[in-house]
Formats: C-alpha cells, sequence, structure tokens
C-alpha cells in the first residue's frame, strides 16, 4: 500500500457570477511511496494549487479518494481535520506565513504547542533540526529581522519539528532569489535523503529537477510525468524543459 | 484633471472603507451636533428665565469646550486608523502615476465630503435635538416655564457661527496631519505601509513603576483625605496622578507583565496561552495609549454620573435638611438677656400673631436658643479670641469646630427628657467629626473655664440649617446655665452668634407658604421689631422659595453630568470600535497562517475570545478600581454640596457601575462581531 493514494480526483467550481462550473481537476490518480521527492508542475491555471489544497485538507474534492496513511482525507470530520493535518502533514508555503509577533523559536514551536507537548520536549526536538538548517543562531530573531531564505529555513523547521508524513510545499523557492533558491533545494534534498517524503508543487524547472518524480498536470488532469532514474540534476533539468515544450505547443500525451 | 475626478476618488474611497468611514463620520456628525446643542443652550434666550442661570451658563461655557477639546483627540485618534487604512490605496494610485499633488487634492475632497455631511447633518441635527435638550434640561431643573416653540436665529445663527469656526479648524488640522503622513512617504512605502514590520516592545521597568507608584499615591490621597476643603485642591492632583498612571502602566505596565508570563515557559507554551500572551503584548504597546483612553473616560463618566445623579436624586433631602421645616426663622440678639425665657415666648406670640391672617397652622414646630462661634483647639484648650476666618488655613482646618451651645431647659423641651445637669456639666453631640472630648476647655480672657462632659447624646439634631451647611466639624453642647456662659463668651468674642430658631410647617400651599415667609421678613426686619426685641438681625426663609435654587445647581450639575457622559461613552466606543476594526484587519492574514499550520476553528476562536476579554476587560477593571479608590475623597467633595447620604452614594455608585458594565458589554458584544467577521472573512 502507498503511503498516499490519489484516485479519480476531480474538483469543480462554480463561478459566483454566471454559476458557470468550471472543472479545476478532472481525473486525477496518482501515488506516492514513502520517501519519495515529487514534484508537481504546471501552468497557472493548471490546477495545481486546487490539487495540493485537497492534499492538506484545506479543500473537499466534488468526488474521488485522498487515502494517506490508510486515512481517507474526504471522510474525516470538520473537527479533527486540523489535527489530523498537525499531526500528518507539514506545510512550506510560498511566502513563508511565518507570524509576526512570534520569534523564529516561537514559530517553530508553534505546531509543537498546538499539540500540546512540554517545553522540555519542544527544545530538545528543536536542536538537530536547527543545527541541520542553520538557523541556530537566529533562533531569538523576529522574522522582520531576518532575509527571506532564512525565513523560509525557519518555515521549514516548523514544517520537519512534528516529524509528520508528508511535507507538502506550495512554490517553496517563489519568494527567494538563486541562492537562497538553491540552498533551500538542497535542503529538500538532505532532508528527502533521511526519508521525509515531499511532494512540491513549483513551476520552477530549476526546483524540479531536485525531484526524484515530476507529475505535469494539464488542464486539470495528470499529463505525464518523469521519473529520475540514474539522472543528474541537469540531466532531469533537460528531460522537464523538454516536457514542457511538448506541453506548451500542445503535443499529445505519450 | 478636472476636480469632479478628484471628487469621484475620493467618493470611492469612501464607499469602498464604509466600514470605518461610516463611524467615523458619524462620529463627526454627533461631536457636531453635541457641541453645536452646548453651544445653543448657552445662547439660548429662555436659559435667563432658569433659576439659577448665571452658574448654568458658565458650566455650559466649560462644557462646550471641554467637548471642543475631546474632538480633536477622538478625531485625530479615529482618523489614524482611517489613513493607516488609505495608505495602500494611495500608494497605488502613486503608482500608477498621481503625483503627491494629485493625492493632496483627493485628501483636500475627502475632507471636504466629510466636512459637508458632519456640518450638514451634524448641525440640522444639533438644532432638531436642542429643542428638546432645552426641554430635559427644564425638566431637570423643574422650572416651571410654559414651554413655547420657538426658534431665536441669532441664537442658532451664532451657535452655527461657533460650530462651523471650530470644528472646520479640526477638520483642517486632520487634513494637514493626512497630508503629512502622504507627502513623507514614499510609494512603495505607502503601498506595503499596512504590513510593515514591527519591533516586539520593549519592556522598561522604570515607567511601569512609575505609573505603579503615581497610582498608589493617587489613590492614598484619596483614602487618607480628612479635610472636604481640601480634598478639592488635592482631587485635581489625585486625578492629575491617576491619568498619567494609567496611560504609563497600560503602555508600560502591561507588556512588562506579558514579557514576564513569556518567561514562564511551562506557562507560556500552551495552546491557549501561547498566541494570545505573544500578540497581546505586540498589541498592548500600540493599543495601550488607547487602552487607558477608555480606562480613563469609563472612569470620568462613572465618577460624573455616580456623583451627579446621587446628588441629583437628594435634592429633596439636602433641601429638607437646609430648611427643616416650611417656614425657617432665626433671630440674632443684641444681648444675652433678650434670649430671656419672657422674651422669647414674647416674640413667638407675636410670629402667631403677625402669621394670623394666613392661617397658618405651626405644625412641628422647633424652637430654641443656642449660641454659636467658631474655636479652634489647641492641645486641650478651645481658643477663640483671635479665631476670625482670617486665621482658617488648611493646615489647622481640622481642629476647627464650629461649636453651639444650646440651654438645657430647651434640649429636655425639644426631646422630651428630663435630664439634669449640675453646674460646669454638659452634654454633647459631635457632627462630621469622631472626636468626643472628655472635658472642654474654653480660654476666655480671665482664664479658662471648664466643663465636664457628662455624657454623649445622639438624639438631637441640630436642626440649624446654617450649621449644615458649613463644612466644619460640629460640636453642639447642652449646657445648665445658657445665659451666664454667653455672657461670659460675649465679654471677649465678637464673633458670637446669640440666636434664637424657630421652624414651623404651616399647611399652606407654595404660595401661601412664600407669601407668610414675605410678610413674617416685612414684619421683624424693621427698626421697631429691632428694638423691641433686641435684634441684630432677624430672617425669614421659606424652603419652597429656595427649591428653584437649589435644582437649579444640582440639576445643571446634573445635566451638564448627562451630557458629557455621552459624549465620553461615544468616545470610549468609538475607540473600542476602531481597536476592534483595525486589529481585526491586521489579524486576517495571521489567523489565516495558524489555520494552515493546524489550529483548529475552535483554539481559534478560543484563543480570540480570551485575548478580546482581557483587552476589552482590563480597562473596566481598571475603572473600577479607581472609582472604589475615588469613593473617599469625591464622599468628601460631595460634602461641599451638603451632600452627606454615603449610602446613598454607595449605592449610585454601584448602580451606575454596573449599568456602565452592562452596556460595555453590549458594545463588546458587537465590536467583537465585527471583529470576528473581519477574520473570518479572509478564510473563505
Amino acid at each position: 500500500m502507498s503511503m498516499l493514494e490519489v484516485t479519480n480526483l476531480r474538483k469543480v467550481y462554480t463561478t459566483r457570477f454566471a454559476g458557470n462550473q468550471v472543472e479545476a481537476l478532472k481525473n486525477v490518480s496518482f501515488s506516492v511511496e514513502e520517501g519519495e521527492y515529487i514534484a508537481i508542475m504546471g501552468e497557472s491555471g493548471s490546477g495545481k494549487t486546487t490539487l495540493l489544497n485537497i492534499l492538506a485538507a484545506l479543500d473537499k474534492p466534488t468526488d474521488g479518494s485522498v487515502i494517506l496513511n490508510d486515512r481517507e482525507l474526504t471522510h474525516i470530520r470538520e473537527s479533527e481535520v486540523s489535527a489530523f493535518r498537525r499531526d500528518n502533514l507539514g506545510f512550506v508555503f510560498q511566502e513563508f506565513n511565518l507570524l509576526d509577533t512570534f520569534t523564529l523559536e516561537d514559530n517553530i514551536y508553534l505546531p509543537l504547542v498546538l499539540a500540546g507537548k512540554s517545553h522540555q520536549e519542544m527544545s530538545e526536538r528543536i536542536a538537530p533540526i536547527a543545527d541541520q538548517l542553520g538557523i541556530r543562531k537566529l533562533l531569538r530573531k523576529y522574522p522582520y529581522e531576518v532575509s527571506g531564505g532564512q525565513k523560509q529555513r525557519a518555515a521549514v523547521a516548523r514544517a520537519l519539528i512534528t516529524e509528520p508524513k508528508l511535507i507538502l510545499a506550495d512554490e517553496p523557492t517563489g519568494a527567494l532569489d538563486s541562492k537562497a533558491s538553491s540552498e533551500l533545494l538542497q535542503l529538500f534534498s538532505e532532508v528527502n535523503r533521511k526519508g521525509q517524503t515531499i511532494l512540491m508543487v513549483t513551476h520552477s524547472v530549476n526546483a524540479a529537477s531536485h525531484a526524484n518524480r515530476i507529475l505535469f498536470i494539464k488542464d486539470g488532469e495528470v499529463f505525464h510525468q518523469i521519473y529520475r532514474g540514474n539522472s543528474t540534476n541537469e540531466q532531469l533539468y533537460q528531460k522537464i524543459s523538454e516536457t514542457l515544450t511538448i506541453l506548451a505547443t500542445g503535443g499529445d500525451r505519450r | 484633471m478636472k476636480i469632479g475626478f478628484y471628487m469621484k476618488l475620493a467618493w470611492t474611497g469612501i464607499k469602498k472603507n464604509h466600514k470605518l468611514y461610516l463611524p467615523y463620520i458619524m462620529t463627526c456628525i454627533c461631536m457636531t451636533a453635541m457641541y453645536y446643542i452646548i453651544n445653543n443652550l448657552q445662547y439660548s434666550a429662555f436659559l435667563d428665565t432658569l433659576p439659577g442661570s448665571a452658574t448654568i451658563s458658565a458650566v455650559l461655557t466649560w462644557g462646550s469646550w471641554v467637548i471642543a477639546f475631546f474632538s480633536v483627540i477622538f478625531l485625530f485618534y479615529t482618523n489614524s486608523f482611517l489613513i493607516r487604512r488609505r495608505k495602500k490605496e494611495f500608494g497605488l494610485y502613486n503608482i500608477l502615476g498621481m503625483g503627491k499633488k494629485h493625492l493632496s487634492l483627493i485628501l483636500v475632497c475627502e475632507t471636504m465630503i466629510i466636512m459637508l455631511f458632519s456640518f450638514g447633518a451634524g448641525l440640522s441635527l444639533g438644532i432638531l435635538l436642542s429643542k428638546s435638550a432645552e426641554l430635559l434640561m427644564i425638566n431637570i431643573m423643574e422650572g416651571e416655564i410654559v414651554y413655547r416653540f420657538s426658534m431665536e436665529p441669532a441664537s442658532i445663527l451664532a451657535s452655527i457661527f461657533m460650530t462651523v469656526i471650530i470644528y472646520a479648524g479640526i477638520f483642517f488640522l486632520i487634513f494637514l496631519n493626512a497630508l503629512r503622513q502622504i507627502r513623507t512617504a514614499n510609494p512603495i512605502a505607502l503601498l506595503h505601509s499596512e504590513n510593515v514590520g514591527e519591533k516586539p516592545p520593549k519592556s522598561n521597568w522604570l515607567l511601569g513603576l512609575s505609573g505603579l507608584i503615581l497610582l498608589i499615591t493617587a489613590y492614598w490621597i484619596s483614602v487618607t483625605i480628612a479635610d472636604p476643603v481640601a480634598s478639592l485642591m488635592y482631587f485635581f492632583i489625585a486625578v492629575l496622578l491617576v491619568i498619567l498612571g494609567t496611560y504609563l502602566l497600560f503602555m508600560a505596565g502591561s507588556v512588562l507583565f506579558c514579557r514576564i508570563l513569556q518567561k514562564k515557559k511551562g506557562y507560556y507554551y500552551k495552546s491557549n496561552h501561547f498566541v494570545s500572551v505573544s500578540s497581546m503584548m505586540y498589541r498592548m504597546k500600540r493599543n495601550g495609549a488607547g487602552l487607558a483612553s477608555i480606562c480613563i473616560l469609563a472612569t470620568m463618566v462613572l465618577v460624573m454620573m455616580s456623583s451627579t445623579t446621587s446628588l441629583y436624586f437628594s435634592e429633596e433631602e439636602i433641601l429638607t435638611k437646609r430648611y427643616p421645616r416650611e417656614i425657617n426663622m432665626a433671630f440674632i440678639m443684641k444681648s444675652p438677656d433678650d434670649l430671656s425665657d419672657e422674651k422669647i415666648s414674647v416674640l413667638e406670640q407675636d410670629i402667631r400673631t403677625a402669621a394670623a391672617p394666613y392661617q397658618a397652622s405651626f405644625e412641628n414646630v422647633c424652637s430654641y436658643r443656642d449660641i454659636a462661634f467658631y474655636g479652634i483647639f489647641k492641645d486641650d484648650v478651645i481658643m477663640m479670641d483671635n479665631t476670625t476666618e482670617a486665621d482658617y488655613n488648611y493646615d489647622t482646618a481640622s481642629d476647627f469646630y464650629d461649636f453651639f451651645f444650646i440651654p438645657l431647659s430647651d434640649y429636655n423641651r425639644l426631646t422630651g427628657k428630663n435630664e439634669t445637669l449640675s453646674k460646669n456639666e454638659v452634654l454633647v453631640s459631635v457632627y462630621r467629626s469622631d472626636f468626643v472630648p472628655q472635658e472642654l476647655n474654653f480660654q476666655g480672657k480671665d482664664g479658662i473655664k471648664t466643663y465636664q462632659v457628662k455624657k454623649e447624646i445622639s438624639d438631637f439634631d441640630l436642626e440649624n440649617g446654617d450649621a449644615m451647611m458649613s463644612n466644619l466639624p460640629t460640636m453642639t453642647i447642652i449646657v445648665p446655665d445658657f445665659q451666664e456662659s454667653a455672657a461670659w463668651i460675649k465679654t471677649f468674642n465678637d464673633s458670637l452668634n446669640l440666636r434664637w430658631d424657630i421652624y414651623f410647617d404651616t399647611g399652606l400651599s407654595k404660595e401661601q407658604q412664600i407669601a407668610l415667609s414675605h410678610s413674617l421678613n416685612e414684619t421683624f426686619r424693621t427698626p421697631d421689631a429691632e428694638e423691641t426685641y433686641g435684634l441684630w438681625n432677624a430672617r425669614s426663609e421659606s424652603r419652597e422659595a429656595n427649591r428653584e435654587d437649589f435644582f437649579g445647581l444640582y440639576g445643571g450639575l446634573f445635566y451638564l453630568g448627562i451630557m458629557l457622559s455621552i459624549v465620553f461613552i461615544f468616545a470610549a466606543i468609538l475607540i473600542i470600535y476602531y481597536k476592534q476594526i483595525s486589529e481585526g484587519y491586521e489579524d486576517q492574514s495571521r489567523f489565516e497562517i495558524m489555520q494552515k499550520v493546524g489550529m483548529t476553528k475552535q483554539e481559534i476562536r478560543r484563543s480570540i475570545n480570551f485575548q478580546l476579554l482581557t483587552v476589552f476587560f482590563l480597562p473596566l477593571v481598571f475603572a473600577g478600581l479607581h472609582l472604589i479608590f475615588a469613593f473617599p475623597i469625591i464622599q468628601k467633595l460631595l460634602l461641599l454640596f451638603n451632600f452627606d447620604n454615603v449610602l446613598l452614594f454607595a449605592m449610585t455608585t454601584a448602580g451606575c457601575f454596573f449599568l456602565f458594565a452592562l452596556f460595555y458589554s453590549l458594545v463588546y458584544k458587537i465590536t467583537s462581531n465585527a471583529y470576528y467577521h473581519i477574520v473570518s472573512d479572509a478564510k473563505e
């Protein structure tokens, strides 16, 4: 059994004015094995964000099922969703989403505090993560005092500290410069090597080229996927670019 | 580009942000109307027909300046929220190619629109309501004026003129302030002004501590003050200390408190404290001033309401104390001999004769002789030879007494008792003091005269309006040798009053009572009468004739209390509302993040509730605390208004607090709903 099993996912939105039905996701099926590092690519409006929101249990699909760790996401009761999300998922967002009223340390603690962990346990957990992410000296600082790359590393630390089954990253390099981006992507690869499953939505070819498998979404469907195999990042980069060109010029499904 | 275009931009801006602009414009309208009403009342010609009109007019003038002053503060405060919200829009216009000049033009248009609304609606509302305000005032004063609906164009124009001048000035100041903020910022800064990262507040021990010390000092003054006259001066000092202390405590102390909570890791890192403590701390710095303002306004309203209401509702009681019977007569005699039993009974008979044409019934007659003088306790001796008014100062005020000597025979007659006193023995009754001496030593010209106090009595109320009106502690002394004592004191004390008082009810109509009193004055305030009875002075006062003056003062204070309370409450509501709204917009993104990170809706709601409750009820709790500690000094102050009904005052104060708390909770409910609305809007 895979860790994440997405089957026949469909999502229909009704537009506000005309009442038109828009199919954001038509028929999406894929699965994620434990320890995978998956990138989901697609143009703006292809349905990436809708998919991610459904995986994060922030949104409900119209049809289909999402099974994470043997639990049907669509069946979880509203009152349990937050706790489920907290315990099983870690999030990294494009715009960091750190709370400016907290120090980086407190920001990282936030999910643990919500889970009711003791302070001692929290400080035990943060030490190795802060070392790994190189933010140990920044813990006492407030978000507005550090750079974008540092903020994003704090956000990654916040995602990792709960030891989640799956990390969902939404354009994690979108707001970073190239240096900070490549640092973050290296970090992701490193975390992944230690066994962390990552699912990243991006339209940066560079970011996607760090993943082990790339899913391409077009018009609400999984259009294509590439496995890394034995390719290097550069080779993978090449493959992704080619695929995107084909996608953009309207090639048929291979 | 034409001005119409800017008008349109300004108008759209206002419409788009109506949630913020509507209350702001309402404030402007209400402030203008309130100012107009108070201002118009003092011009109003009909005020002259009210009792005590000069006092009321002065009080109203003062009141209108208070309202103008508060308008400046409130409108500036509320406007600062508007500017913060609109900066983003201005930033966008700026980037789209509008210069600072054009932005200023939009601001001008906006100010014009708001001014137009405020003056149009405010003045119409004011003119309409000022008539009902007059009616309310007449009602409160219990003036018996047949009210004719009339518009005095001159007074209306004068008030409109004043209102427009003052508020145009205020709007201009606000405009300049907005201009300054727009001009000094660059477009990018404008665009992002709402999301600028803010330094977490530093905790300042010194400020917090000094706030606490100021507050304790003010409380200490209030609790320890003993003398009513001195209390007036100390009251204003205490008020200043409380205001300063509250601001310091709220701004520095609250941050300090949150810091301490944060240091306690076991407490801080709990899901229901974590978010609230940190965002409260963050908030306190900016909003500490707002909370302190709410607290002070609440305290002002409570103090004003409770004291003026107490006074107003005990008017009758105070009036009765001052004028114990319908007719109150006092005769001041030239020599002690004129106070002999025979002469007094002749005088009383003549009064009855004089009153005969009115067929007054002479019920509840109370008459007694007394000699009255001031004296100071110096060590154990009572000095009176040099105790004139000039010596009266605050330092010795607590040793200063009013003394009344009453003959034992009059005491026995009035109380129906049969007390006996041997020579140099006296009975004593003390009022406004707890000090009951064992013996009384009066310093005379040729030695000390000593009385032994046989016992303290409590069944003799000196039904003497003059004694009631005094603020000094009073000692009533029942002596066996009245005339000798009077003669002895007379030899060295010129300020001695030898008097005979007679009070009685008449069973007559109001008009008849006044007429009778008038006629008695005419009879006994003649050289003939003075000759006959050996009078220095005689007077007759009717309770009814003085009622209107009384109600003029107390009613005027009550009226002003109501008006100012409305203004202050209004101000407090606005501050609360704007706090909630602006915080709501700030918190939108914060709560969104928290939800994404895994906070449940209930947890968010609980955390919001905890925060709101603390932030909201902190001012109320402190206002209550201030009120409790202000109680002793205000009670002393009320003594100056002849009010000494502590129970009534305590009940009114508690009632006012309860009412206010109820009202406050209602406002809390409404504004926190608006807050939830804004916060949850973002999640959709």
